[in-house]
């Protein structure tokens, strides 16, 4: 009762943020782009328009996850509305978990809506539907869940100004991680070695969610690699969201 | 009986901006609230009633000492469910309207769709926001804002209500209406518990004030107490008596006009004074008792 | 509540990472990058990397370096070209991408026209610059055994401003190399002339020394030739060809020398002999 409340109301934030203008901006864009694109490029036209169409629903997706996670979290302690709640009977646990699943209800609306436009477009423009891309909608919410809660973590004790950069360095470093098993082989001396493997470990590894090419290209995707990424990203979500309320629990609300 | 809010030796203090030391805010708070008392929580600002506030919420965590709510621990759940709580210059979502979050607060605290229909309803009457209460929160001007946070305080039918700075930014009509909404919630025996820095506010309406200064209370007690305790000295307004005689009959004072205005420690002494004022042939124009206010003990009281 | 919430957290944590490695032990990544499919040209990259040019090409750079020392991978070199291709296009002035580049397309990866193209491509982009032609030329000569690109090679990285000596004395060879004597005499004489190390001095010597030897082999065997047309042997000694009127003159060495000439089989032989072209 109490988390759904929280969780609606965040969802509501959001609507009347006009968050969701956004999505407005990124049908534009897609249509615009990918007939540009596919004006400019000769033969597999699907092929084309497909990549346009989950890159920008990638970028846009993330981008809504990134800002409006710190947006909504952070505006909740600086314009002390949390004061407000938290003086009524609920908990820190409550709070984090309700802001989340208002999060995670926007980025779902948001992603839904961007992946019916695409289908729309991609079958209105040439003529077929690629259900294949829907693993890689799937495996992006999961994405987009982990930075939520990633941002979720940040504003629990940061500024949304370094709330923001520190979400978008661990994304952009979460989109590379894979290198550092490369990169570990090279490092000769134990000790980097080692903190090399421990952040390996600790950072979120995003590229096990990007299936973006596999998808495209038709390339076998195993049930097994996709449910391990699955596992992955949930219980990842689950740990930062438990970092999250450890933080929020021993903040003083000045 | 038990207490409707019990703070023993609270204490509190923040970091300083390195953190290399802490700057004591609450040195040993000790105050109690009778059930069904208006309680004034008074000093001036930065002396630390909001920070009391926030560990009453169990937004801070004291350092020291315990704060006990309706007999039960403040940092439980349960505590807050009995409590009403309208913060400093309450800002609430702007893109709620007041009926909207009002339902949200009710949502809250459990409450089910028909009676929160219901509260909500009456708040908004209560909080003389009715007809108003599609609003949207940004459009609101500060009184209603401030209304607003009234109603969504009383929309669970708390037994204590806090109220941080309730009075701010409210106009002599709002001010009227509010304390007659404190008194009659009081008359349905709530208790409330509000803190200002404006001395007007509370010598209307309270039962029994704390005075807060420097992170200390210096003086706690029943208003007309405290005040009575302080009232001391009489003036006497007296006509037709020559300077010359009045000096030398004792009825020296200052002189103003036509008037000379005696200062007289009690009664007796009025008595007197009035008797040589006949001696003289003058008149006594008017007698005033003088009552310490409470601006009085609180400016004696800062500048210690 | 905290110290739960704390220990279920380093669960939660190790979980993520036993998951990741699970995930790893299946999925070997750069294996499956095999299907780096394509990378956009370098003038699109320079539209998408949104004024972060040089920073795009560095990245890359220092991502193709790591990858294309990943020995494992079977299929690394399909791409590279393109992939130092962008990289130049974006920053056409950055220097170790193209030598990089042509040494591991050409010493890893045995594509040395690749290579080749890429530095010269570098040259073209750093027109002050002699040690992309140079490496070029070396290729050319050394792998490709392709004289003649190589002395083009070499002949455009000596006419670079500040092209070091040694890069005149390259293309000097090269025209020896292929036997174009005369021209090969000239360009050594030059070389003599303005040398100033006793380093050039010395290989000019030697290379006048050996053209000059070659070039009268030519003139003797043809004469030696025709002797034995006329007389049906070998002349006795060489001063025979002067005698008999097939000669005007009996060529010597470089240092005004006789050759050594050997009448039971008729063939010359200078006091020095330099086996550049047999050792080649």
């Amino acid at each position: 009762m109490k988390i759904p409340a929280i969780a609606l109301n965040t969802f509501r934030e959001a609507v009347r943020n006009k968050v969701f203008y956004l999505l407005l901006f990124f049908g534009v864009f897609f249509a615009f782009s990918s007939r540009f694109v596919s004006m400019l490029s000769v033969g597999d036209q699907q092929k084309v328009l497909m990549d346009v169409g989950l890159g920008s629903i990638h970028f846009f997706s993330v981008l809504v996850a990134i800002f409006t996670g710190i947006n909504l979290v952070y505006k909740e302690i600086e314009k002390k509305t949390i004061y407000n709640i938290l003086s009524k009977p609920i908990t820190r646990l409550e709070f984090v978990l309700g802001k989340f699943a208002g999060l995670a209800l926007t980025l779902l609306v948001a992603l839904a809506s961007m992946a019916l436009l695409f289908f729309l477009f991609l079958f209105v423009t040439t003529g077929s539907f690629a259900p294949r891309c829907l693993i890689f909608f799937g495996l992006l919410y999961i994405e987009l869940l982990i930075i939520t809660s990633l941002s979720l973590v940040f504003s629990s004790f940061s500024t949304p100004i370094l709330s923001s950069i520190f979400t978008v360095t661990l994304y952009l470093v979460g989109q590379v991680l894979w290198t550092f098993q490369e990169f570990k082989t090279r490092l000769h001396e134990p000790f980097s070695r080692y903190v090399a493997t421990a952040l390996y470990y600790l950072l979120p590894n995003l590229d096990k969610f990007n299936v973006k090419n596999e998808v495209v290209m038709d390339m076998p995707l195993p049930g097994g690699r996709l449910l391990a990424a699955a596992a992955y990203g949930i219980v990842y979500v689950a740990a930062l969201l438990t970092l999250a309320v450890v933080i929020f629990r021993r903040r003083e609300l000045k | 009986m038990m207490a409707a809010l019990e703070i023993r030796g609270l204490e509190k203090s923040y970091p300083s901006t390195f953190g290399t030391r802490r700057i004591p805010v609450l040195r040993g708070i000790d105050l109690t609230v009778a059930p069904g008392e208006i309680y004034g929580f008074l000093g001036p600002n930065g002396a630390g009633k909001t920070t009391t506030i926030k560990c009453i919420l169990g937004l801070l965590r004291p350092d020291r000492g315990s704060i006990r709510l309706l007999g039960r621990d403040a940092d439980s759940l349960e505590s807050r469910r009995n409590l009403g709580f309208l913060p400093e210059n309450p800002y609430f979502y702007e893109y709620l309207t007041i009926r909207e979050l009002l339902h949200f607060t009710g949502r809250l605290f459990c409450m089910s769709g028909a009676d929160r229909k219901r509260r909500v309803e009456e708040v908004l009457r209560q909080a003389g926001l009715w007809g108003r209460e599609e609003t949207k929160l940004g459009k609101c001007s500060k009184g209603m804002i401030q209304r607003a946070g009234l109603a969504q305080a009383l929309v669970q039918d708390p037994e204590v209500l806090i109220l941080d700075e309730p009075f701010s930014g409210l106009d002599p009509v709002g001010r009227k209406e509010l304390r007659d909404l404190v008194l009659s919630l009081k008359s349905s025996g709530r208790t409330i518990f509000f803190s200002s820095h404006i001395l007007q506010d509370m010598e209307l309406m309270v039962d029994r004030v704390a005075i807060i200064i420097n992170g200390r209370l210096v003086r706690e007690g029943r208003l007309d107490e405290l005040v009575s305790r302080s009232v001391r000295h009489y003036e006497l307004v007296v006509d037709g008596v020559d300077e010359k005689d009045a000096a030398r009959t004792g009825l020296a004072g200052e002189r103003r006009d036509n008037h000379t205005i005696i200062r007289v420690e009690s009664l007796e002494e009025v008595n007197q004074k009035i008797r040589a004022v006949h001696v003289l042939s003058g008149r006594i124009a008017a007698m005033i008792p003088v009552k310490l206010t409470l601006e009085d003990i609180f400016m004696r009281e800062i500048g210690k | 509540m905290q110290a739960k919430a704390l220990a279920l957290f380093v669960a939660l944590t190790l979980t993520a990472g036993a998951l990741q490695f699970h995930y790893d032990t299946r999925v070997e990544y750069f294996a499956d990058r095999q299907a780096f499919v394509a990378l956009p040209d370098g003038k699109t990259l320079k539209v998408l990397s949104f004024g972060y040019r040089n920073l795009v090409a560095d990245f890359l750079f220092i991502w193709a370096i790591q990858f294309y020392s990943a020995t494992h991978l079977t299929n690394r070199f399909d791409y590279i070209e393109n992939i130092f291709n962008v990289i130049t296009d974006l920053n056409p002035r950055f220097k170790a991408p193209y030598l990089v580049g042509s040494w591991i397309m050409g010493l890893e990866g045995g594509r040395y026209r690749m290579a080749i193209r890429l530095l010269e491509k570098g040259a073209r982009n750093n027109p002050e610059e002699w040690i992309f032609e140079y490496d070029a030329g070396f290729y050319a000569y050394r792998d490709l055994k392709d004289l003649e690109l190589a002395e083009k090679l070499f002949r455009q990285a000596a006419e670079r401003p500040n092209a070091p000596p040694l890069i005149r004395r390259k293309w000097a060879h090269m025209v020896y190399m292929q036997d174009n004597l005369d021209y090969a005499f000239q360009l050594w004489k030059e070389i003599e002339r303005s040398a100033d190390d006793q380093l050039s001095r010395d290989s000019a010597f030697h290379h006048l020394y050996q053209i000059d030897f070659e070039r009268d082999k030519q003139i003797l065997k043809l004469a030696i030739s025709e002797f034995r047309h006329r007389f049906g042997r070998n002349p006795a000694e060489l001063d025979e060809l002067r005698v008999r009127g097939i000669l005007k003159e009996i060529p010597r060495d470089y240092q005004g020398r006789d050759y050594r000439y050997d009448p039971q089989s008729g063939t010359i032989q200078a006091r020095r002999n330099y086996k550049w072209k047999s050792s080649y």
